[in-house]
């Protein structure tokens, strides 16, 4: 095995002699005898990308050259990313191995790099515990070339790219073979693709296989061949790279024809993919609508009042999750955050929004039940003092990160991700529409709100505690609000104003479904979650709520009472 | 006018009084600068839209939440007519408006031609929020909506609206407005003599506007505007028909938000969407609550008193404002039911309870 590998790169050093006698002819005499000589004696002594990686780390800057003359010459792929960190600057030697510098972290203002090891294999370095190691990049050795070195990389770098720690870096070299389509480099593309281990890159990879091959064949069956594996392959770029085929004035009429129904093919499948994508996010914004629709609801139903406070309640969940973060950031040792902050401030936020919500119901509230106007214009008095509060301590902007495992997505097939935290946000309201359905329909206290919902003052005769009802109503639905700020975390910043973006949509779900009808708020919120994102690449965001609230007028023609409309003969006034 | 006038107490003479013989002979000999004035003009501005508040929440109890979205109709109706008289005159000497050049817009949009002449102006700043108030309270009001669902349709149609006139294609100014104002009917508005007389104006326009809602209120119609607030179900059972009342009401309130947003905005020198947005809206009928709401002094002190202390604060505690408003809210709501305008008559009750209680 070692021999052919031997034999194969002798071969591959004799197509880069051809290459470099080329530049030879060019050079002076002189220079051309030492290259010449260079090259005998880098074939004499071939076969230790090893040895010539070792001689990188010496002192003495001759030798260090040569070995990396060598190692341009030898095009080992393996090799590669340690050219690529010197053509970065980014060349140290950490324990007798090289190193370059991975993912950067800023904590405390002292900035620390992860260290990836180059040779045999590009991984980050973990200490005994399995941790990952990250030094300060002062405690390392550097490595350095002379400019004229560095430029000697260039050539290769398109190569170099290809092996490259960063998975952009790899997917733009592809795309830059991609474009150019020349069959030379094919041999070594189908090398780097090899090492791919991503299921993205690996289709990326062999889309770029294809796609040059494609741009290079000559006969019908071998053209039609490649386009249907491409059409298989399902890449990013099919579409792109099949009607720049097309374009070809040598093809023929029928053959054409062919292709064409291939490229509808391709068509009709993002057309799917990208109709899923669209239920989806509907699905993901009616979810965040029912989210906080579902407190603003049942409070609404119980004390016929419009909290106008809901999104600020919502807000305060938002910054509890990003208190909790900063909390647990002072007292970790090590600075790093873990996950467990967000889950954990789940429940404070529940807590919190909650108690916020029970201090606004016993000091305002109470005192007006019975004056829904009047109500809604205290919680409007109260949401502009929280804003101004949050805007006071908090400052402007802060984000909250999200957990680790809620980052990136589902892909569900090629070109159809669903990212996690929509998806999260999506079971998070299944839940909570589920703890609330058993809360109010199977447990004691539920029958209690929904009694006093129907008729307060039979509720009072029958021995209800209808003051303690009110609480406990308020702050369930302030902390439902407060889960849903913490759910919003995840998919924007933590602003002071963050309430005020949905918080109308969600007065409209409420109108919609009907008061304090749990199933009218589901369906309202799906229903113009949903709608809300089929207008949307039709007509733009802003005339599309303005459609959706004609709609919805419209609606109340029919259905002044909502969706679910309570049920009962009681005469307004 | 007599009728004003029977009145036993003094606070209509001391409000003409101070605004229309203290104010001006106070800019006459130099002691008040014209930016007071002008300050105080568009707080007339302001008590005009709030009588418009008072009569649709105060008297027939419909709170509304875009009547804020009417006031910009009006002011950005005029503020049009003034962009267009002064076309040729701008940066860029165009026959349209400069932030049209910005938008690389060739023509002016059809719905800026209405716009060129004085009266048809004033027409249209009248006919159309008072026909889209129509046209959306024939529908809201015809399927019986009210009360809260009332306000949160109107939020929600002040929000939309708002988003609408962000944007640029709307070609109404985008987030930036209107603004750069030279002339409105040959006077140049940065001459003091022309804020002056805008201040004289907008006086007059209120009390002329106080004088008509009063005499409107009186009169039967105003009766079963009151019932309407106090039992809506029992005047619908004595075969009134109430979407029609509330209609004319919404409509009329309406077109007074609207007069009183085409004298604001050649005093302000600008219109912005920040104008119209929910919270401007609600400002409006914390005014209202505040001074009194159902008394249309009320309406007119409350919307002084709150745009007074707005600059105050904005000047003396900057940030602060929200915390103020905010508490204004709560408490008025809370405490002052009857606002400020009913505050010696609650202080009497207290006392008056008081004193039963130690008897």
């Amino acid at each position: 095995m070692l021999f052919f590998k031997h034999i194969y790169t002798v071969i591959a050093l004799q197509v880069t002699l051809f290459y470099f006698n080329l530049r030879i002819y060019t050079m002076k005499v002189y220079k051309c005898i030492v290259t010449c000589a260079m090259m005998l004696f880098s074939i004499a002594f071939y076969g230790n990308t090893n040895d010539d990686l070792t001689k990188l780390m010496s002192s003495d800057s001759e030798e260090k050259t040569e070995a990396l003359r060598r190692l341009i010459e030898a095009q080992d792929l393996a090799a590669f990313p340690v050219l690529s960190a010197i053509n970065d600057k980014k060349l140290f030697v950490y324990g007798g191995k090289l190193v370059t510098l991975g993912k950067k972290t800023t904590h405390n203002n002292i900035t620390v790099y992860e260290l990836i090891t180059l040779y045999p294999e590009t991984k980050g370095i973990t200490d005994q515990k399995n941790k990952s190691l990250t030094l300060d990049n002062v405690d390392l050795k550097e490595i350095t070339f002379s400019r004229k070195d560095r430029l000697s990389i260039i050539p290769l770098l398109p190569f170099i790219n290809l092996t490259s720690i960063d998975d952009e870096v790899r997917k733009l070299a592809y795309t830059q073979f991609q474009n150019k389509g020349d069959y030379s480099t094919l041999k070594r593309i189908e090398k780097a693709a090899l090492r791919e281990t991503d299921e993205g890159l690996i289709r990326f990879a062999k889309e770029t296989i294809l796609s040059i091959r494609l741009q290079n064949a000559t006969t019908e069956n071998v053209q039609m061949d490649l386009i249907q594996k491409l059409v298989k392959n399902k890449g990013d770029n099919n579409l792109n790279i099949l009607t720049t085929f097309i374009d070809r004035p040598e093809l023929d009429a029928v053959f054409k024809k062919k292709v064409k129904i291939q490229i509808s093919s391709i068509e009709n499948r993002s057309n799917r993919i990208e109709w899923v994508q669209n239920l989806f996010s509907g699905v993901s914004l009616g979810s965040i609508l029912i989210l906080i629709a579902l407190g603003l609801s049942i409070i609404y139903g119980l004390a016929g009042v419009i909290n106008m406070a809901h999104g600020e309640f919502m807000m305060i969940g938002a910054y509890t999750s990003f208190c909790v973060q900063e909390l647990f950031k002072m007292t970790s040792a090590t600075g790093e955050l873990s996950d467990f902050f967000f889950w954990a401030s789940i429940p404070l936020a529940f807590l919190v929004s909650g108690l916020f919500g029970l201090l606004v119901e016993r000091l305002i509230l109470r005192k007006l039940y019975g004056k829904p106007l009047e109500s809604l214009l205290a919680t409007w008095g109260i949401s502009l003092v929280l804003i101004q509060l949050a805007r006071t301590i908090f400052g402007d902007l802060t984000s909250v990160k999200a957990p680790s495992v809620l980052s990136g997505g589902w892909e569900v097939v090629p070109q159809l991700v669903l990212p996690y935290n929509r998806i999260f946000i999506i079971l998070m309201t299944t839940a909570m529409i589920v703890l609330t359905f058993l809360f109010l329909y199977r447990s004691k206290n539920g029958l209690r709100i929904r009694s006093v919902t129907q008729n307060r003052a039979m509720s009072a005769c029958l021995g209800i505690s209808t003051k303690k009802i009110d609480a406990m109503t308020f702050f369930i639905g302030s902390g439902i609000a407060g889960i849903a700020g913490c759910c919003m975390t995840l998919i924007g910043n933590v602003v002071p104003d963050m309430g005020q973006t949905y918080i109308v949509d969600s007065f409209l779900v409420v109108v919609t479904g009907g008061v304090g009808s749990l199933f009218g708020t589901i369906a309202a919120g799906l229903g113009i979650g949903q709608l809300t994102k089929l207008l949307e690449p039709v007509f733009q965001a802003v005339y599309g709520k303005v459609i959706i609230l004609g709609f919805i007028i419209f609606f109340l023609q029919f259905k002044p009472k909502g969706l679910f409309p309570a049920k009962g003969r009681v005469a307004d006034d | 006018m007599k009728s004003v006038f029977k009145n036993k107490s003094y606070d209509y003479l001391l409000f003409l009084g101070i605004f229309l013989i203290l104010l001006p002979l106070g800019y006459l000999f130099d002691i008040v600068s014209i930016t007071t004035i002008s300050l105080w003009g568009r707080y007339f501005c302001f008590a005009i839209a709030a009588i418009g508040v008072d009569i649709l929440w105060g008297y027939t109890g419909i709170l509304c939440m875009c009547q804020a979205l009417f006031f910009c109709m009006g002011g950005y109706g005029i503020a049009m007519h003034m962009l267009l008289s002064a076309s040729g005159k701008g940066v860029y000497g165009s026959a349209i408006p400069d932030f049209m050049v910005w938008n690389q817009v060739a023509s002016l949009p059809w719905f800026w031609e209405p716009f060129h002449g004085f009266p048809v102006a004033v027409l249209m700043c009248i006919l159309i929020p008072g026909l889209f108030a129509g046209i959306f309270g024939y529908f809201i009001f015809k399927s019986r909506i009210k009360g809260v669902y009332f306000a949160i349709i109107t939020q929600a149609l002040a929000l939309a609206t708002w988003l609408l006139f962000l944007r640029n294609e709307t070609m109404m100014g985008g987030t930036n407005g209107l603004t750069d104002f030279k002339m409105l009917l040959g006077f140049d508005l940065s001459t003091s003599a022309t804020k002056f007389g805008l201040y004289i104006i907008s006086c007059f326009v209120l009390i002329a506007v106080y004088i008509g809602v009063k005499q409107l209120v009186k009169s039967k119609f105003g009766k079963v505007l009151i019932a309407i607030r106090d039992s809506e179900s029992r005047i619908r059972y004595t075969s009134y028909k109430i979407q029609n009342y509330k209609l004319v009401v919404f409509v009329l309130a309406a077109i007074i938000a609207a007069v009183g947003g085409m004298l604001y905005v050649p005093q302000t020198g600008i219109i912005t969407p920040g104008r119209m947005n929910v919270t401007a809206s609600i400002e409006m009928i914390i005014w209202v609550a505040l001074g009194g709401r159902g008394k249309l002094k009320g309406a007119i002190l409350g919307s002084l008193f709150i745009n007074f202390l707005y600059s105050i604060f904005t000047t003396a505690l900057p940030g602060s404002w929200l915390y103020v408003l905010g508490i204004l809210f709560i408490v008025t709501v809370l405490y002052i039911d009857q606002g400020i305008i009913g505050l010696p008559n609650q202080i009497r009750e207290y006392l008056n309870k008081l004193k039963t209680r130690k008897a």
